[in-house]
């Protein structure tokens, strides 16, 4: 789970709870996301990294470098 | 070995295989795509250090033998589920609303998700949907509570934002994922969203009714000019096709009366020609008369006024000379009668003058004396009388002769009386009898002087100014000592 690309579907913000597309097992789940960085803002369609996975649907995410 | 031994023994191996057949059937059990498999009982370890420490197994997607009487395969559907909400709320600036909603989830599809969900709802899958009702019933509630009727409608990242926000943990723990949350209608009873859309409305109206109507003026307005054009255009036309029509109407009517005119124009002409042949027959007459009749005619006349005129002169003379005579002896005859009158009155008188007298002498108061008074007076006024009477009679007998020698001298002379007063006259008889010619322009007397003269009289007879012309100088011309003098009053005898 760690390590996987997504892309935000909801935005990542303090104080918000973002949502990032996730492809896993063969298919793509919807997970909730936090940024990694605290201040960190998100906008809906940026390209995340998966930076922490907290079962059972909380990630944390970072912008992938593309 | 015979046949039936062989017989035998393929029996029991099929049996043996049914029997295993019917063996693993009852103990394999298989996972569907949209379900787990949770198997607990003997030996129930997953691999899973996340979920082993509850002791059951949990399979996806694959085959699982469970031994019966010590594990037992419970299965958990996976599979979308949705939920009807309906919420009375009011809205982040208070404006209660009725929102009717779909929320769709389902249990997530990681083991931990699964098994959360497999230890809530596994034997109570039916009545999930309630719970889900009654939590998101009253997660909408606070949503909404956020929220602003214009956020409700349009900002639909904001709504799943809120949602995320207000569920998200209750979800991981309940071992559910939310798929959507639709709000399928909001009940506004203040009219609210009803008056939110009226001003864009109202403009959209505005502009429309505004565009209609600018549209409509452009179209009547070219539609008018358009209708002017139109009744210019058969204005000139029905101008032109006047024109032509009275042209037609011109020429024809000139042709119409080429005829009739030409022929007037001839019978003009020919009445012109007449008339001057006419005129000039007319001057020829004249030249005719006046070379045929009218010069004898002056002559004949002038001669016989001429003779007229010395025959009248003759006449006067004769005329005057014999009046003369006469008026000459009745006065000296009237003179001797007046003398003898004269001195017969006076010896009556003075005879009478003496009977009265010795009358008067012989005395009064006796009756013969008044009788021969009476007498003698008697006898005085009958002499006086006869005195009178001669005298009257004699003055008579003096005056018929007088008149009568001027009726003799008249009826004598009358003639040369008449010609001489006409001669007096003569310019004023003429001038009133050219009178009744006077209204005659051009008068031709065909019986030359005879012919004159009887006009002439005629004229002076018939014509009612010439007559009485010739009558007031006719009475006017005769003195009236012709006529015998008036009697003179009778002068009243002094007889005493």
């Amino acid at each position: 789970m760690v390590g996987r690309q997504g892309r935000v579907t909801g935005k990542i913000g303090p104080g918000l709870v973002g949502e990032v597309m996730v492809p896993i097992r063969g298919g793509v789940e919807a997970f909730y996301a936090h940024p990694t960085l605290p201040d960190e803002e998100i906008p809906v369609g940026t390209i995340i990294v998966v930076v922490d996975y907290s079962p059972p649907r909380t990630v944390y995410v970072a912008r992938a470098i593309v | 070995m015979t046949t039936t031994e062989l017989a035998i023994w393929a029996g029991g191996v099929v049996v043996l295989l049914i029997v295993i057949i019917l063996l693993f059937k009852a103990v394999w059990r298989i996972a569907e795509p949209n379900e787990a498999l949770i198997i607990s009982g003997l030996g129930a370890h997953t691999r899973n250090e996340l979920a082993d420490s509850l002791g059951f197994k949990i399979i996806t997607g694959k085959g699982a033998a469970v031994l019966p009487g010590f594990q037992t395969a419970r299965r958990l559907r996976l599979d979308s589920r949705a939920t009807n909400l309906q919420v009375n709320c009011v809205t982040q600036q208070g404006i209660p609303v009725q929102v009717r909603g779909v929320i769709i989830y389902k249990v997530g599809d990681d083991f931990v998700s699964i098994a959360n969900a497999a230890r809530r709802f596994l034997d109570q899958q039916d009545s999930m949907n309630g719970a889900i009702h009654e939590l998101f019933t009253g997660h909408l509630r606070s949503i909404i509570g956020n929220l602003t009727v214009e956020d409700l409608i349009l900002n639909r990242e904001r709504l799943t934002g809120e949602t995320r926000s207000s569920a998200a943990d209750e979800m991981s723990k309940l071992g559910l994922v939310v798929d959507s949350l639709q709000i399928q209608e909001i009940d506004d009873e203040t009219g609210y969203i009803l008056n939110l859309g009226k001003p864009h409305a109202a403009r959209v109206a505005a502009s429309a009714r505004i565009a209609e109507a600018q549209r409509d003026q452009e179209a009547t307005e070219a539609e008018q000019v358009a209708a002017a054009k139109k009744a210019g255009a058969v204005r000139e036309s029905q101008i032109q096709q006047a024109g032509y029509q009275a042209e037609i109407d011109q020429a024809a009517a000139k042709s119409r009366q080429a005829g009739p005119l030409s022929e007037a124009t001839a019978r003009q002409e020919v009445v012109v020609q007449e008339t001057r042949a006419a005129e000039l027959e007319a001057q020829l007459a004249e030249q005719r008369l006046q070379s045929q009749v009218r010069k004898p005619a002056d002559a004949r006349a002038y001669e016989t006024v001429t003779l007229s005129q010395a025959e009248r002169d003759a006449r006067i003379a004769q005329a005057e000379a014999e009046a003369r005579e006469t008026e000459l002896r009745a006065v000296a005859q009237a003179s001797q009668v007046k003398q003898a009158a004269a001195a017969e009155a006076e010896s009556v008188r003075l005879r009478a003058e003496a009977a009265g007298a010795a009358s008067r002498a012989t005395g009064e108061g006796e009756a013969a004396a008044a009788q021969a008074r009476g007498l003698a007076e008697a006898e005085a006024a009958r002499a006086r009388g006869l005195a009178e009477a001669e005298a009257a009679k004699a003055k008579g007998l003096a005056e018929a002769e007088s008149i009568r020698a001027r009726a003799q001298a008249l009826a004598e002379n009358q003639e040369a009386v008449i010609a001489q007063q006409l001669a007096e006259n003569w310019p004023a008889i003429v001038e009133a009898g050219s009178k009744a010619f006077g209204n005659i322009d051009h008068m031709v007397v065909l019986n030359g002087a005879q012919g004159v003269e009887e006009l002439l009289a005629k004229a002076l007879t018939l014509g009612g100014t010439g007559l009485g012309l010739a009558r007031s100088l006719l009475s006017g011309a005769t003195p009236p000592s012709l006529n015998g003098t008036e009697p003179p009053a009778g002068k009243p005898l002094d007889v005493n």
